[in-house]
């Protein structure tokens, strides 16, 4: 009985917004999906794979966005519906096909989905999808409830449809992530049949070749394309407003920002004052219906996430309108209101709103606020975000930065994209020095180990994730292998993509479905590509620590592969390689040169400190047993014993 | 649909990366959604989960979806599973009507582990909370989780305690349903009795 | 007199690029490593008195507690040091020859102590591919393969650590001026520590003017010739100013101002020509090859080589006046120049410090 194989249509549920979007594109008759795993949107995929079967859809993990906008673009062109799924990082991968593919046309209806993440909750940028509708001509939707986040993505395909063309849909981490209440709808049938007509007129859309040229009149249909998407727009059930027939101040937003802006309303009891325009279709903006609410009010008040998007649109609009409805008084990000920086909240809009309407509005009396703070102060220790006990990069960090300590020539470490970033942090003992997009770190890494040409001797050493080895790392370094340039890649491979929730990846034997699929080997793609390889366990530290020395001090590119699986990985969740223990007649305790070696230095969350009796303790609760403690104690008063 | 003490009622649940914050929110949210109820579920996860600090705002209304964070200083009821977290949550959504039940059971922040930071002591986190709560009960959680089988528990026996203290509408019988669909006898049976120890733990 | 800790020894010694990589700081915690003939620390650490800053040579020193400790007075400041007797000497005929870098004294009577049982180990410095390789040993026929100068600075007192730790209870030790002198601070037990168990000792101390970076070292030599074929190194007395590399085929000559260059700064800081801090030091003698010089300055040292000579082990001469005056100016110009540049260098960070207490302090090269 699941809402995702089953019509149920009328029946409401508590859905997470990733789950509100899988039906909205179930119901609009999906075929294709394919996509690239990034928080907040992974779990779009994850769920459409969980039940391809049933629905006879083809959904994939693709090697990274650009493929996975190519392959349900192939969907598309052979008249079915597609869907192609990221985060915002994704789009910029993507986007050199989005530009080709958004002139080309569409045939079958597609959408992409972006989910962005303002306030970086997960990620290391704040990117905007936004501004990439108005870069390539497309339309862009933005939901702002659940209910919208299934409506709307069902919308998308057939405004697809309509015009031909791919259609943006915007979503965010607060939307994606959360859950609310979803009324289902009826579910179309798919199309279920795929032919590429190809032997048209050259310019026929529909039969001939899909391309972007001639540019001049491939261009010129999108952009006829995004005016028949204006005009939709005018009539959008999903631009909907809500306040005083001419309210003091118009409150104009999108996406999530639209609850925020009605609870701060309500908190200040400010309902007869404020109107709330909501938008949904936020590129191109259907101006019709913004100059019929702008004509209302003369204090406009924009609120929307990160960048000035919407703001700077509108008042383009209302400078040409001016004539008809006079000058307006903006407020948002340009007078410093809204911020333009992080996510939003409803206190964010509060403040603003109570600013500009002269309402007063206090949180929490202030004498029980300060209390609160100096009782945190002592009372709750900082949590920083560090590897899973057991983790294998704990280890494979432990080892990285121990020999480029050793190796005293200032060598450094390139960082990249996944929970091995987290080597930047004092958890990873601040091995990581530079930290950039997907495959940046042996890009970087291949240009730093040229850069002796101009008398830098540091060694350089990049590391990269499995799933971001296939995803990007591979052109660069084949560039460092071409350029011969100096370096050691460390591939630390743990058997999945673990940031994101463990997708498989093109090195494992199963695909998007748990289908047996063959597996790309590392190693060998490495060796196919004329480069020294070696595999090591992380969790034996002295024989990656005896390959790193030889890498660090051999010329060329060497590629060492610390392979061992994910703490998190449902293969070893529970299970426990030892069982740990402490001599404690062993142990030195304070006492000991190590200087708490294993809680200070290792700080694996296994262990405790225990502050009354000077020694070292296993945390039976947080313990997995990887063992890596006992091998890091110089005094081996940590026992292993085999589980 | 019975008639809420707050329109939206705003419970924040609140642990540390890996204790099972999101399915207990969830469990609860559908629990309330089953009555009939209008669930708004904000979570904080990804990066955070790593050992980090979580945090999910729950929201009950009878009349609409609302946003997915609370206003600051606005919770009725705070449950965690960790004693700091607790506190930290009371700092920035705590006023003094808040109510609070919180696990005893602290899981030592890696800043804590390493000694640059010192933990507070279980006495001094109870007067604290009390000091800045209207309500508040202690418990391990952990300890009745682990003998009921796993440490995971505890995120149930919590939202079996919540339903005790008779805040929300929670009745047995639905998060019997839930666990029936969700999970095979088995587990379903351990949980219904870590909801129950949680029951039992309200006094 | 005070004691730091780690941070402390990083900023003032490693981080001002004065380590000598003499090895006092490695063996007794995790965190300093030797490796390549390099010292390194790997994580940090966050005790504000550590046995590292305590053992370094280059820290603040007292001279008095190794002066007592060695020759049961305070510190004398004499230009060869405390001294009872100096000798021409060499290998006797008893002894077993080998490829010994002067007269073989050394290796000699390091083979002599062990076999009369006045030590029960030996840290003895060898080299693997030009990279210093210390080790502790406890046979005595195992001792001549220790044989000949490696001009590399080494972390030979890394091992003196390791010893003591192995629970050896008679310890024999060669080194360079820097080396004997952390010895001295290991065995003054700074930190007195409950735990620590003196070790009886025998020392014998190298003449040294510099040692070589070994990293640069290798590179320079490589850029010579494949070290993998060179058998000896040797510096001829001036006015030579070479370093000879022999090969089986070939005497490779290297101008010493090309050496000088990558002898560590330390080095530069170091007021002790002729190994002061031991029972006796051994160094070329000019003019005399297939000699040593040889200066006895405890009793031990006294007794050791006088049964040495009467049972034929070592042969010995007695030393010119004109070498003594020859080796007194020699010390007294490192001494000199070891001063002259610990000022410039004192002067230089209470400058960069703007003349803050936080200046390093380098008292330890007077
Ligand atoms: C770095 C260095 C610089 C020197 N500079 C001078 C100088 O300027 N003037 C001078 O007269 N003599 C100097 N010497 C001493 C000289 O080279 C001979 O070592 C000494 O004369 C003893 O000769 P031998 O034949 O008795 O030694 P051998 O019997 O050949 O024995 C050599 C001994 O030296 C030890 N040794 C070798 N290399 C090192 C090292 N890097 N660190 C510690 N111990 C080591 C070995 O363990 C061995 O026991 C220097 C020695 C070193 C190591
Ligand atoms: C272009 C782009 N796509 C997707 C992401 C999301 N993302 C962040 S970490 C990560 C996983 C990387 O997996 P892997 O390299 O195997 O490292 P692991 O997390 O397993 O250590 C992904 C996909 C991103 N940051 N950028
Ligand atoms: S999820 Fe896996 S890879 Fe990520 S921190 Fe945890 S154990 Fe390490």
């Amino acid at each position: 009985m699941s809402i995702f194989t089953e019509e149920q249509n009328g029946t409401r549920h508590l859905l997470m917004g990733n789950e509100a979007i899988v039906r909205g594109a179930i119901e609009a008759g999906l075929d294709v999906a394919a996509g690239y795993p990034g928080t907040p949107s992974s779990e779009i995929i994850e769920t459409l794979a969980k039940y391809a079967e049933k629905n006879n859809h083809y959904v994939e993990w693709s090697v990274n966005e650009k493929v996975a906008l190519e392959v349900a673009a192939a969907g598309s062109f052979s008249g079915l519906r597609s869907l192609a799924v990221m985060k915002q990082p994704g789009l910029n991968v993507a986007s050199d096909f989005l530009l080709h593919l958004s002139a080309s046309g569409t045939r079958g209806p597609m959408v992409l989905l972006c989910a962005d993440d303002p306030g970086a909750l997960s990620s290391i940028n704040e990117g905007e999808t936004r501004f990439y509708a108005r870069l390539m001509e497309i339309p862009l939707i933005e939901p702002g409830n659940f209910q919208e986040a299934k409506d709307m993505m069902k919308w998308a395909f057939e405004l697809s449809e309509e015009i031909r063309n791919i259609v943006l849909v915007r979503t965010v981490t607060r939307l994606s992530h959360a859950s609310g209440n979803v009324t289902l709808g009826e579910r179309k049938e798919s199309v279920g049949k795929a032919f590429f007509k190809n032997d048209g007129f050259i310019l026929d859309p529909m039969e001939g070749s899909v391309m972007s040229a001639p540019v001049a009149y491939k261009h010129g249909e999108q952009q006829v394309k995004l005016k028949r998407c204006a005009e939709i727009f005018e009539k959008s059930p999903f631009n909907v407003y809500e306040g005083p027939v001419n309210p003091e101040l118009l409150i104009i937003t999108s996406s999530i920002c639209d609850l925020y802006s009605k609870e701060a309303v309500s908190l200040l009891n400010a309902e007869k004052r404020v109107g709330i325009l909501k938008l949904g279709t936020t590129f191109p903006l259907p101006p019709k219906l913004i100059e019929q609410y702008l004509a209302k009010a003369d204090k406009i008040l924009i609120v929307e996430e990160v960048l000035p998007f919407l703001e700077e649109s509108i008042k383009v609009l209302a400078a040409e309108l001016a004539p008809t409805i006079g000058a307006k008084q903006f407020f948002g990000k340009a007078n410093g209101d809204i911020p333009m920086v992080n996510e939003l909240n409803p206190d964010i809009v509060v403040t603003a709103l109570s600013s500009i309407l002269g309402i007063e509005y206090k949180e929490v009396d202030e004498e029980y606020k300060k209390r609160a703070s100096e009782i945190c102060f002592f009372g709750s220790p900082a949590r920083e975000t560090t590897f899973c006990p057991g983790c294998p990069h704990r280890a494979s960090f432990f080892s990285i930065n121990k020999n480029i300590s050793m190796d005293n020539r200032s060598g450094f470490t390139c960082g990249d994209i996944g929970c091995y970033s987290m080597g930047m942090l004092p958890g990873g003992f601040s091995t990581l020095k530079t930290l950039h997009a997907m495959g940046s770190g042996t890009g970087l890494a291949s240009g730093f180990g040229k850069m002796t040409k101009f008398g830098m001797e540091q060694p350089v050493v990049s590391v990269c994730g499995d799933s971001t080895f296939f995803h990007s790392a591979m052109p660069p370094l084949v560039n460092a292998i071409h350029n011969n340039s100096n370096l050691t890649m460390i591939v630390l491979d743990n058997s999945g993509t673990a940031m994101t929730g463990f997708q498989p990846h093109p090195g494992l034997e199963v695909d998007a479905t748990g289908s047996e699929a063959p597996k790309i080997d590392i190693p060998s793609v490495c060796k196919g590509m004329g480069v020294n390889v070696e595999v090591c366990d992380p969790f034996d530290l002295a024989k990656t620590q005896e390959t790193l020395f030889k890498f660090l001090e051999s010329d060329g590119v060497n590629v060492l592969v610390l392979k061992q699986i994910c703490a998190l990985s449902p293969e070893k969740k529970g299970k426990k390689m030892f069982n740990m223990s402490i001599d404690d007649s062993v142990c030195l305790g304070g006492e000991c040169g190590c200087n708490k070696m294993c809680t200070r230095v290792l700080s694996c969350p296994g262990l405790i400190w225990d502050r009354e009796t000077e020694k070292s303790t296993i945390n039976d609760v947080i313990c997995i047993g990887c063992g890596v403690c006992a091998s890091v104690c110089p005094s081996g008063a940590i026992k292993k014993e085999e589980a | 649909m019975p008639e809420l003490k707050y329109d939206p009622y705003n419970l924040i649940i609140t642990g540390v990366g890996g204790q099972g914050n999101v399915m207990s929110s969830r469990i609860i949210g559908n629990m309330m959604s089953l009555k009939g109820f209008f669930v708004t579920i904000g979570e904080t996860f990804g990066a955070s989960q790593r050992g980090g600090s979580v945090m999910s705002h729950v929201r009950i209304s009878t009349k609409e979806t609302v946003s997915p964070q609370i206003p600051k200083g606005k919770a009725h009821m705070i449950v965690s599973l960790e004693p700091s977290e607790t506190i930290r949550v009371l700092m920035d959504y705590g006023n003094p009507a808040v109510q609070v039940i919180t696990n005893t059971r602290p899981t030592h922040p890696i800043g804590v582990i390493s000694g640059q930071a010192e933990y507070p002591s279980d006495q001094n986190i109870e007067e604290w909370i009390n000091e800045i709560s209207s309500k508040a009960w202690f418990f391990d959680a952990t300890e009745m989780a682990v003998k009921i089988g796993h440490p995971i528990f505890s995120n149930i026996i919590m939202a079996g305690a919540l339903a005790a203290t008779n805040e929300l509408p929670l009745d047995r019988e639905i998060f019997e349903t839930i666990m029936n669909t969700k999970f095979n006898p088995d587990k379903a049976k351990s949980n219904l009795e870590a909801y129950d120890q949680g029951v039992a733990s309200i006094v | 007199m005070k004691i730091s800790g780690s941070n402390e020894l990083l900023e003032q010694i490693q981080n001002n690029n004065l380590c000598v990589g003499c090895g006092a700081c490695v063996g007794i915690c995790p965190y300093f490593k030797a490796h390549k003939g390099k010292v390194a620390m790997t994580f940090s650490c966050d005790r504000t008195e550590g046995r590292c800053y305590a053992h370094c040579p280059g820290t603040e020193t007292d001279y008095d507690v190794l002066a007592n400790e060695l020759f049961n007075k305070p510190y004398e400041e004499k230009p060869i040091g405390n001294y009872i007797k100096i000798y021409g000497a060499k290998a006797g005929e008893k002894a077993v020859n080998g490829s010994f870098q002067n007269g073989g004294t050394v290796t000699t009577l390091m083979k002599f102590a062990m076999e009369k049982g006045l030590i029960d180990s030996a840290v003895l410095t060898d080299s693997i591919d030009m990279i210093p390789d210390p080790q502790i040993v406890t046979k005595s026929d195992e001792i001549g393969n220790f044989s000949s100068t490696k001009y590399m600075a080494s972390p030979t007192v890394s091992k003196f650590n390791e010893a003591i730790k192995m629970g050896h209870k008679k310890i024999g030790v060669v080194g360079t001026p820097c080396q004997m002198k952390a010895i001295g601070k290991i065995k003054s037990n700074p930190l007195d520590r409950e735990e620590f168990k003196k070790p009886e000792t025998f020392l014998i101390g190298l003449f040294c003017t510099w040692a070589v970076d070994t990293k640069n070292f290798i590179k320079l030599l490589e850029s010579k010739t494949d070290i993998s074929k060179i058998k000896s190194m040797d510096i001829p007395p001036p006015p030579a100013e070479v370093f000879i590399l022999k090969t089986e085929t070939e005497a490779i000559e290297i101008p010493l101002d090309d050496i000088r260059k990558i002898v560590p700064e330390g080095c530069s800081l170091c007021p002790d020509m002729t190994c002061e801090w031991a029972d006796i030091s051994v160094g070329a003698f000019e003019g005399r090859s297939g000699w040593n010089t040889l200066i006895v300055r405890t009793k031990k040292g006294e007794e050791l080589i006088n049964s040495a000579i009467s049972e034929g082990y070592l042969t010995v001469e007695e030393f010119p006046d004109e070498n003594v005056t020859h080796l007194t100016k020699g010390s007294v110009g490192k001494k000199k120049r070891g001063l002259a540049k610990r000022e410039e260098l004192m002067k230089s960070m209470d400058q960069n410090d703007n003349g803050s207490a936080t200046a390093p302090s380098v008292v330890g090269f007077r």
